[in-house]
């Protein structure tokens, strides 16, 4: 009975991690590059430059261009530059439509002249961010589709630890160079040792999107109107209305010391000003995401814009909220301080190589039987195929938006549309390219080409621009000079495979032939 | 975080030497039965303490997160080692130990 429940498990974890394999490395792989997401919006406008941050300055020259450019705006907002991404954004909205978001005009300033920058329009790092789950389908579908997959990843994982028989005795073992065993090994070890990553990083995700998933108990109790859960869930700051009669807005900097006093030195993250030109303005400090573990949806201290006087801080966050904050927070990481993000972005690789080392062992095990005969029955061709574009094709199409960044004319129009566009020409391409070359060949060419394409990115950043690593490191800007020095990483790392590759495909006939006996009993 | 990590990786060492297959890859020889308990305790013992300097430094709340990064690292790390640097693995151990009483009087 007992081993009846494993191999039932180890069917389940099989063809599981089989179907949503393919989706879930995408989601793993462009989630891990979401961590460096203000820095890979950096590297692609080039234009902003970076400047050691100071809040007071930066708001001091928001508030001086918006009094010139938008004084009779109903609401101001104000995106503080932070270490990661330096643009200061403000944007501003001319008339409050409550049956419209939206109708923003957003301008990128340099924190330091206060000079409007014409920056390069793209979406940066949003684009995997945003990717990750929304798959850049219509509106619920991606959401929907990337939920179940975490749901499918959350089972992958539990039958995972069920199917595997020595977890402990097992716990450091990798034996590399003996071919299938080494790719499960590989599987087991990343899989263990960052479970505790895994675990948090595939339910959390679903505690995310539990309104979505799981509305039952909101519909129930709010007679079906989800809206006034929310409502009541995030109160909206119920800031005075204009009275018509034009004042003067105080200086924000000093509000803002005042709200950080409150937060016993927290950061700044944005700030509001509604009605900026009338006696009833009013100034909310929100409190910036990096700042704690425990995400607050809602952290806000409000002035009186006119008189200075304080009107409400936000209040603790309740238990529940705060549970879901830390969950929220856990999963995105904002809080994280350089090193403890590039472990998240190492835990983040970890997973993607444990989900494209299954695939690997999936299609390996199958592979043998016919290794003989070498004729390939279509499924496994079909397998082949797919785990060649989703694995290094995605790898050559992310290389190719960064490309299409850098070598489409600035100025062009829907520029932005268009780097997205080539990242997904660029994903097709690769399919068709799997479907037409023989397997071994395919890896070889694609993580080749992926391999040229990351390592020439410093190079092209160099063409390009005049933010080269030269410059970049003398300057300090290390958002910028890491992403061209993780870009020739991963290029030399994908030149290693690719060689790995070539280099096996010699000697492959021999070895492989003394294996399958072995593995039989072993492979689960 | 540094004085968590030599504690963690020293701990994970103890733990992967208390296990006889790689007692003998690593210090060819097959570990006695009481040796084998202490790695293990001792083993257990620094994986627990690694958790003081890391909340010590941070916090609870970002203090845990350090330490299950650096955990999970580390281990890592060990078994990157093991197979292609195995004498590294147990040096950058013994190095790791005497190291973290200066880490220590250093961040503390």
């Amino acid at each position: 009975m007992k081993e009846g429940f494993r191999q039932a498990m180890a069917w389940l974890h099989t063809w599981a991690g089989l179907i949503f394999g393919w989706l879930l490395f995408a989601i793993f792989l462009t989630g891990t590059l979401s961590y460096f997401k203000g820095e890979i919006t950096h590297w692609m406008q080039p234009e902003v430059p970076a400047h050691a941050v100071d809040d007071a300055r930066s708001v001091a020259v928001a508030q001086r261009y918006l009094e010139q450019h938008a004084p009779t705006a109903a609401r101001w907002f104000i995106g503080l530059p932070d270490s990661r991404d330096p643009g200061l954004s403000v944007m501003w909205q001319d008339k409050i439509d409550p049956g419209r978001r939206g109708n923003f005009i957003e301008k990128m300033l340099d924190p330091v002249s206060g000079e409007q920058l014409q920056a390069r329009e793209t979406m940066g790092g949003e684009f995997f961010y945003r990717f990750h789950f929304q798959l850049q389908m219509p509106h619920p579908w991606g959401r929907w589709l990337s939920t179940i997959a975490a749901m499918v990843m959350f089972v992958a994982l539990i039958t995972g630890i069920i199917t595997h028989k020595k977890i402990f005795k097992d716990f450091f073992t990798f034996r590399p160079r003996k071919g299938q065993r080494s790719w499960l090994d590989g599987h087991n070890a990343v899989g263990v040792l960052v479970l505790p990553f895994h675990l948090m990083i595939t339910y959390s995700s679903l505690v995310i999107f539990m309104t979505m998933v799981m509305p039952a108990s909101i519909i129930a109790s709010y007679d079906g109107d989800t809206r006034a859960f929310f409502n009541e869930l995030f109160p909206a700051t119920d800031n005075a209305p204009a009275l018509g009669q034009p004042g003067k807005l105080l200086p924000l900097a000093p509000l803002v010391e005042q709200a950080r006093a409150q937060w016993d030195g927290g950061h700044v993250g944005r700030l509001a000003v509604n009605n900026p030109g009338d006696v009833n303005a009013s100034v909310n400090v929100s409190r910036a995401g990096s700042d704690r573990v425990v995400h607050d949806f809602g952290s806000t201290v409000s002035f009186n814009g006119n008189t200075g006087q304080l009107l409400r801080v936000s209040a603790e966050q309740s238990l529940p909220m705060a549970i879901g904050g830390s969950f929220y927070g856990l999963h995105m990481g904002h809080f994280a301080g350089p090193l403890l993000r590039w472990l998240y972005f190492i835990c983040g690789l970890a997973g993607t190589a444990m989900i494209g080392t299954g695939l690997v062992i999936w299609l390996g095990k199958r592979q043998l039987k016919h290794a003989k005969t070498g004729v390939m029955p279509f499924e496994l061709r079909l397998v082949e195929v797919l785990n060649l574009a989703s694995m290094s094709g995605l790898l050559i199409a992310i290389a190719v938006f960064f490309w299409a960044n850098r070598l489409l004319p600035a100025t062009f129009a829907e520029r932005s549309d268009w780097e997205v566009q080539s990242f997904f020409i660029a994903w097709g391409l690769t399919l068709l390219h799997a479907m037409l070359r023989r397997c071994r060949r395919a890896w070889i060419e694609q993580l080749g080409l992926g391999a040229v394409l990351f390592m020439a990115v410093p190079l092209l950043n160099a063409l390009t621009t005049s933010e080269h690593l030269g410059v970049s490191l003398a300057k300090g800007d290390w958002a910028m000079a890491g992403f061209d020095l993780t870009c020739l990483g991963s290029g030399l790392f994908l030149a290693w495979a690719a060689w790995k590759m070539q280099h096996r495909s010699a000697v492959q006939p021999r070895a492989e032939r003394a294996r399958p006996l072995t593995l039989k009993g072993e492979v689960h | 975080m540094l004085l968590a990590l030599l504690l963690c990786y020293a701990g994970f060492v103890a733990l992967c030497l208390s296990l006889d297959r790689h007692h003998g890859e690593l210090l060819h020889s097959k570990p006695s039965p009481r040796r084998r308990l202490g790695l293990r305790v001792g083993g257990w013992l620094l994986l627990a303490l690694s958790i003081w300097p890391a909340v010590h430094m941070a916090g609870w709340s970002r203090g845990l997160v350090d330490w299950c990064a650096v955990l999970m690292l580390s281990g890592l790390l060990l078994v990157l080692l093991l197979p292609y640097r195995p004498r590294l693995a147990l040096i950058l151990a013994g190095v790791g130990l005497l190291a973290s009483p200066v880490a220590a009087f250093a961040t503390l």
